[in-house]
């Protein structure tokens, strides 16, 4: 095919062609609706000015000792042990869940995944007031809990794993049914006609063949897991070294020790790259 | 008998109600045009799918009776599966998957992997054994998936339309090699497929099923002569219609009449079938010995090989199986109206 711009016409079409990528990119923003260029240009700008600042305005030189202060070391500690049991606790429960919604056809599943979706949804603070009324001295279980075995939840470690347990797991259940549902049931159908049980189906054919997406749950639930302050504080309280994690140490630090602010703030972001890293096309869809 | 199954079950749209027995070592091949519930049947057979009502006995064991309350889960049931697309374990070598059937059931992996491995050899695929199912080709995979079938000997082998996911090349080499594997195994097989061909060269016993209902059971040859159904009339290449007895002819429901041969021995309502290659045709009405002439134009012509068939509509819708020459004499590619004459002599008449 041959285009062949005629007297006064200007090659108009056949410019991506001639000129690669950056003609086919002007062309492409010519195309853009009155504005939403510059409009793009701010958002952009409004995203990323907050990190680079971050990364700019840290002091560098100190945040090596800032870091192994005992202070922020113990948030550290802290933080990994609770988001780590998070996770393992998301995906004790979680998976099976995951299961049931993506294979069981039972009644008011559309009520309970939507129930199961809500603390993904909700604001972190509310689900740590409605953690403290179920399992708070005088909450639904708690009350029972307290009456019958002396067990206190609230303002324990304890209730900080459980906190981001609430505002994390949803995220692997979501994930991993997402996983299932497209993975099918032929492979199932196929193991269970060469005799294979339930839990050896389980074992050899599903679990290795949902493995990536279960990892990719895992990942997303443990970094909201590690960021989690509002349900956290409600619910564990802002104990140093037993519910101090590392988002509300930030905070309190802020007064007065900005450099351990910082450090923690750039730890928490070197772990989000890394999971922005590790989730890349995945979950994000990005290119 | 091996295999006893009456089977009903209501599955979207499809309401199936079919019946079928196998003998200890036969070959069926259940026959029969798409959405009519073969692929249903070969899971309920399976226990994949649950039965509304019926009864499913192999080997003397009732795997299925929702009247009683019995339902033996897929994994117990000695039954080997292949599906039509393979369905091999992606994250497992070839061999892995064939000793999947016998790990799962208790084999030492030492000695499944030993068996896995004679069974691939026998399957050609000998120098295969580490490769994973992506980088086989369509044939490669199709022996991996009945290797998989039949290494922990099953007494009932499932095949749901073992050839359709490969090339129309491929085909005849591999439908041999099944022949020669079905009858080395000594369970009964059943195949399930909608290609005549397949069901013709490897089926002692076809059962043709249309809408959930079998319509037809018997040898191939028995199908073939006398189809009871459309479907496996147009298969068969046969022209079949259906009506009653009156006098020395058959009363078709459009009110035309086949004069036939055969005596009227007491059937009322009958199949009548007529082959192409006795339908005659001409361009004026006949007069001759012919009892059937009917009027009708040519609509459709097709080329079989050093034949041509001529699709016939009218009162007596026919098709015709008459030579290149004879489309030339009589200028049958223009259409138009035409006669067409069959001797009562070369009618077949059956109870229907």
């Amino acid at each position: 095919m041959t285009l062949e711009p005629s007297a006064g016409q200007t090659a108009g079409p056949a410019a991506p062609f001639a000129e690669g990528r950056r003609g086919a990119r002007r062309h492409a923003l010519r195309r853009a609706p009155l504005g939403f260029t510059p409009l793009a240009v701010v958002a952009l700008a409004f995203l990323t000015l907050p990190v680079i600042g971050l990364v700019v305005r840290a002091p560098w030189r100190e945040i090596p000792h800032d870091l192994v202060q005992p202070g922020v070391l113990t948030a550290l500690r802290l933080s990994l042990v609770c988001s780590v049991s998070a996770v393992a606790l998301s995906c004790l429960v979680g998976v099976p869940l995951a299961w049931v919604f993506a294979r069981v056809p039972f009644r008011g599943r559309t009520v309970a995944r939507a129930l199961v979706m809500l603390p993904m949804v909700m604001p972190p603070v509310v689900g740590g007031v409605a953690l403290l009324l179920a399992y708070g001295r005088s909450g639904l279980v708690g009350e029972s809990l307290y009456r019958w075995f002396g067990i206190t939840i609230p303002f324990t470690t304890t209730a900080a794993v459980l906190a981001e347990t609430f505002v994390a797991m949803p995220f692997l259940v979501i994930t991993v049914e997402a996983g299932l549902r497209s993975l099918g049931q032929r492979y199932e159908d196929a193991a269970a006609t060469l005799g294979a049980g339930r839990w050896t189906t389980f074992r050899r054919v599903t679990l290795p063949l949902v493995a990536p997406t279960l990892g990719a749950g895992a990942a997303l639930c443990w970094a909201r897991a590690l960021g989690e302050f509002g349900a956290t504080i409600t619910f564990a309280g802002n104990l140093p070294g037993s519910t101090q994690t590392m988002p509300l140490a930030v905070y309190v630090a802020l007064q007065n020790d900005q450099g351990a602010a910082i450090a923690l703030s750039l730890v928490m972001l070197a772990v989000s790259l890394a999971v922005l890293v590790a989730l890349r096309g995945r979950w994000l869809g990005g290119h | 008998m091996s295999l006893q199954a009456e089977v009903a079950l209501r599955l979207g749209t499809l309401a199936l109600d079919a019946a079928l027995s196998l003998d200890d070592g036969e070959v069926a091949c259940l026959l029969g045009p798409n959405g009519a519930g073969k692929t249903t049947l070969l899971r309920a057979l399976a226990g994949l799918d649950r039965l509304d009502r019926g009864r499913v006995v192999l080997d003397g064991e009732v795997l299925d009776e929702p009247a009683a309350g019995r339902h033996v889960p897929t994994e117990h049931r000695r039954i080997g599966v292949m599906f039509q697309d393979y369905r091999l374990f992606p994250h497992l070598s070839a061999l892995e998957n064939v000793a999947f059937g016998l790990r799962a059931r208790g084999v030492p992996r030492a000695e499944a992997r030993r068996l896995a491995a004679t069974w691939l050899e026998r399957v050609g695929l000998g120098e295969e054994l580490a490769a994973r199912p992506r980088t086989l080709s369509g044939g490669q995979a199709q022996r991996v998936a009945l290797a998989r079938a039949l290494v922990a000997s099953p007494r009932l082998l499932l095949l749901d339309e073992p050839l359709a996911a490969l090339d129309a090349g491929a085909r005849p080499a591999l439908r041999r090699e099944l022949r020669r594997h079905l009858s080395a195994y000594d369970g009964s097989t059943l195949i399930v497929t909608h290609d005549p061909l397949e069901a013709m060269t490897l089926a002692e016993r076809l059962v043709v099923l249309e809408d959930g209902v079998v319509t037809q059971a018997g040898s191939p040859e028995q199908v073939r002569a006398h189809p009871r159904s459309r479907y496996v009339a147009e298969l068969v290449g046969l022209n079949l219609f259906r009506g009653v007895r009156d006098g020395d002819a058959v009363l078709l429901p459009g009110g035309e009449r086949i004069v036939v041969a055969e005596r009227d021995t007491g059937w009322r309502e009958v199949f009548v079938v007529v082959h192409p290659r006795v339908v005659a045709l001409y361009r004026e009405r006949p007069e001759g010995s012919p009892r059937n002439v009917w009027a009708g134009a040519a609509e459709g012509l097709e080329v079989a090989g050093d034949r041509v068939r001529v699709q016939v509509s009218g009162p007596v819708p026919l098709m015709a199986e008459v030579t290149p020459a004879a489309v030339a004499a009589l200028h049958l590619d223009e259409g138009g109206p035409i006669w067409a004459s069959v001797k009562a002599t070369e009618v077949d008449v059956y109870p229907a």
